[in-house]
């Protein structure tokens, strides 16, 4: 049993009012959307640091991001960059919307921005210091540096927001949850606005050795443009990037009675997990099709609704064949009508801000009537056998799109994102 | 339509002051504390030697050795203490999985940990450094992230319904618990784990929380002598820092109607849940707790009552300066006049502070203390501070009839979560 969407009031419908994005592809939203559409990949070789000597030296990294341009400098110091990419990517957003935040409203407003790995970076770095140069050495922000939960809190705290402040961690699947969240906080009454979002940055040598070793990584090193490329026959793995996207999420009443201007709204969605394994999806696909299924009955349409699915897509090959099923089973004929599309092909796989990269992109496909492409469609899977929108975006209408997220551990994420009759 | 009702129908804990329910509560009615000289790691760099470790556990006991070696101590702790909360719910097959009568699509969690797998983390930074890149573990990465407790618990028992992981530094047990509420409340599950874990004892953490100076000393504040158990001491005058802890706590919470038609034992209700941010500080909590005081009155709206219902406090209580000063302001803004009739007492003065699981485990005191009818102590209180003039159960456990209990818990970054149980009246 899922909530009955019938019952629901219209009043408190969850819109989406303005846009962020920090990303490989651009550091603003108009500059991602149209790197995006136009099939522009962000995976180059590594620069945060040298990886010349490793399995592993490609990445899609944030390029030219200065923390200046958005924080107090003293203030920047003192956050890892996976907040500070998310404190600038809440301006936009917040700038976007038109959003006044003053003593009148700043307890009415929360903050819901996930991650996968928060400051690994601090940790990392402390624990070098530590064994370097002893314990008295290590920084005093470190501990409040490396919490998951600073990018939310210091969004937070820049911009004096009082509501609810929430992280939470489901590995690649974060992003997605944040905006299911938010529309729950909307619809049960407890804030108006939610600044909702998704952040990673852990471009450190720790986390490619690691994922390297898993297996995980894509090592067409001497290609990087054409490393990410999901559902296609010559997948070899994910490319791993940073980046960070926040929406702000608003209640319709609240809108309206500011004269904002609505994007699109936040249906529904749904979570699950698979109780399967660790790392690998079960290769039924069962709880992701859980998901899909409950996602949309949720936010109280058919199936044959959804016109398209902004896919988990990693590149990997059991990924990509898993969701390929998954969509399958949850749509059944109608999958044969559906557009689907990965933007991981070009934003690389931004783990805890992945959703968020996805959220953008399904409610900029809805304002602009443009569907991104998967890029680095070359050799046909056979067991990806579904649209992909290979290579070039395509003008369509999209009333209602999904996004899908999957994480480690088997965490099932999907929202719903749907066009507001004007 | 009539709201669904939230129950308890099952507990687990491992904590600094015993594994397991009836152990740990034993320890926190008699006023034992579990903080003593950290075992861990060599501690001869550090000012702080104490810390509320979890003594005597043996991961194999609830994980097969290779899961163990594979997965961090606070994914141990959470498959244990989820063990044990699911088998007192007899929802727990012979299997050891979940009964096979329960559905467990909707059956899910929010299993929150202020910073997850720390250790392993560490471990392979350590092994990056040493050995290079190709021998760091492929388990490190999806084994240390916050949500892997959450992902184990789910594979161990085969929960399938939502899972999260929150993390809101020391507030992610209220959160988590309270969010699980609200997952059954709007129909998504009708059983929830709220659930905590942390294992931070780490010489790192210690780096990081003594550059902070924000840890107790060990130290009886009287004679001066070394005294590990007296380095907690929440409200008393002499306080000076927290203790670093480790551990797991984890309720089972059903919808009513799910509980009763299965005969489960409604132990509790959950009532109320509130958050709220400070917007203030990355460290300090804001002036006179104002954003607890915005969360406990969320509280209290979501469940409807007034604030002279409520019998008992367990606070936040942490044992350092301003966390103990603020709280107890907040609790005179919120109360008013009742403020002077109501219990408040700081288990953290016994188990220290277990960080993304004390909301959890404080969350399983409140809960007991309604089952039971006693209220535990703050213990190594003798020097009452002139400003803080709650009523704290000094140092003895106290027989009461509890039919409300609040639990505050507040974080690192200004979170605040605050969750409310009630005797459960048909």
């Amino acid at each position: 049993m899922t909530r009955n969407p019938r019952q629901r009031d219209p009043a408190r419908a969850a819109v989406v009012t303005g846009l962020g994005a920090v990303t490989p592809i651009g550091n603003d939203v108009e500059t991602f959307w149209r790197n995006l559409t136009a099939g522009v990949s962000g995976v180059g070789t590594i620069a945060s640091f040298d990886a010349s000597g490793e399995e592993v030296r490609i990445a899609a990294e944030v390029k030219g991001f200065e923390p200046r341009d958005w924080i107090d400098f003293k203030q920047a110091r003192r956050m890892s960059r996976f907040a500070q990419l998310a404190v600038a990517a809440a301006r936009q957003a917040i700038d976007d919307s038109g959003l006044e935040i003053g003593d009148h409203n700043r307890d009415d407003i929360a903050v819901v921005v996930n991650t996968g790995g928060g400051g690994l970076e601090e940790v990392a770095e402390g624990e070098v210091t530590l064994r370097d140069r002893g314990g008295n050495r290590v920084s005093p922000f470190m501990v409040p540096m490396m919490s998951p939960s600073m990018a939310a809190c210091q969004i937070s705290i820049q911009n004096g927001i009082r509501g609810p402040v929430i992280t939470s961690v489901a590995a690649c699947a974060s992003g997605v949850q944040a905006f299911m969240e938010a529309q729950r906080l909307i619809e049960r009454g407890d804030v108006e606005v939610v600044i909702a979002g998704g952040t990673e940055s852990a471009i450190v040598p720790l986390s490619f050795a690691a994922l390297a070793n898993m297996g995980a990584l894509s090592k067409r090193n001497d290609d990087p443009q054409r490393a990410s490329r999901p559902f296609d026959g010559d997948r070899d793995g994910f490319v791993f990037g940073e980046g960070a996207g926040v929406l702000v999420i608003e209640s319709a009443e609240h809108a309206a009675a500011r004269g904002a201007s609505v994007i699109a709204e936040v249906a529904g969605g749904a979570l699950t997990g698979d109780a399967f394994h660790i790392s690998a999806p079960d290769p039924s696909g069962y709880g992701a099709t859980l998901a899909m299924q409950r996602a949309i009955r949720d936010a109280g349409i058919d199936a044959e609704q959804v016109d398209y699915v902004v896919a988990h897509g990693t590149s990997t090959p059991l990924n990509d064949a898993t969701e390929t099923k998954a969509i399958r089973a949850a749509f059944g004929a109608h999958a044969d009508r559906l557009t689907v599309s990965s933007n991981k092909s070009m934003v690389g796989h931004t783990l805890g801000a992945a959703g968020a990269m996805s959220a953008l992109a399904a409610v900029l496909s809805i304002r602009h009537g443009v569907i991104p492409p998967t890029i680095n469609q070359e050799q046909r899977d056979p067991a990806c056998d579904l649209d992909y929108v290979p290579n070039v975006s395509r003008e369509a209408d999209v009333d209602v799109a999904i996004i899908n997220g999957f994480g480690f551990g088997g965490q099932n994420a999907v929202t719903v994102f749907r066009r507001v009759a004007s | 339509m009539t709201a669904r009702r939230v129950v308890v129908t099952g507990y687990g804990i491992v904590s600094p002051v015993g594994i397991g329910a009836e152990a740990s509560w034993d320890a926190l009615v008699a006023g034992r504390s579990g903080i003593d000289r950290i075992t861990l790691f060599d501690t001869a760099p550090f000012d702080v030697d104490v810390a509320g470790e979890v003594k005597d556990f043996d991961a194999t006991q609830f994980m097969d050795a290779k899961d163990v070696r594979r997965h961090d101590r606070c994914t141990h702790f959470a498959v244990a203490a989820t063990g044990e909360a699911l088998r007192h719910a007899g929802l727990l097959g012979e299997n050891g999985r979940l009964a096979g009568d329960v559905n467990a699509d909707r059956f899910g969690m929010v299993f929150g940990s202020g910073i997850g797998g720390i250790g392993l983390l560490i471990e392979g930074q350590i092994t990056l450094m040493e050995k290079g890149p190709r021998r760091v573990s492929p388990f490190m990465l999806p084994h240390m992230l916050p949500d892997s407790p959450s992902g184990k618990v789910a594979i161990d028992y085969g929960l399938r319904g939502p899972n999260m992981a929150v993390v809101s530094a020391c507030a992610t047990g209220g959160h988590a618990i309270g969010e699980a509420m609200e997952a059954i409340v709007r129909g998504q599950a009708d059983l929830m784990l709220g659930a905590g874990t942390e294992a931070p004892l780490l010489p790192l953490a210690f780096a990081g929380f003594g550059q902070m100076r924000a840890l107790g000393t060990p130290k009886d504040p009287d004679t001066g002598e070394y005294s590990p158990p007296m380095a907690s001491r929440p409200f008393d005058a002499t306080r000076d820092g927290f203790v670093v802890a480790e551990g797991s706590a984890v309720l089972v919470l059903e919808e009513l109607q799910h509980a009763l038609a299965r005969g489960a034992r409604p132990i509790a209700e959950v009532v109320g849940y509130g958050s709220s941010a400070d917007a203030y500080d990355m460290a300090a909590p804001a002036d006179r707790g104002e954003g607890n005081q915005r969360a406990m009155q969320a509280a209290l709206d979501r469940a409807g009552i007034g604030p002279e219902e409520v019998d008992y406090i367990n606070a936040h209580g942490t044992s350092t300066p301003l966390n103990d000063r603020f709280e107890t302001m907040a609790i005179r803004a919120v109360f008013g006049e009742h403020a002077d009739r109501l219990a408040v007492s700081s288990s953290k003065s016994m188990t220290g502070h277990a960080m993304g699981a004390a909301g959890a485990i404080e969350a399983f005191v409140c809960v007991k203390t309604i089952e039971s009818g006693c209220i535990p102590p703050t213990i190594n209180y003798r020097h009452p501070d002139p400003e803080l003039t709650l009523d704290y159960v000094p140092n003895e456990a106290r027989a009461a009839d509890v039919r409300v209990a609040l639990s505050n818990s507040m974080g690192l970054g200004g979170h605040n979560s605050t969750v409310i149980f009630r005797r459960y009246e048909a």
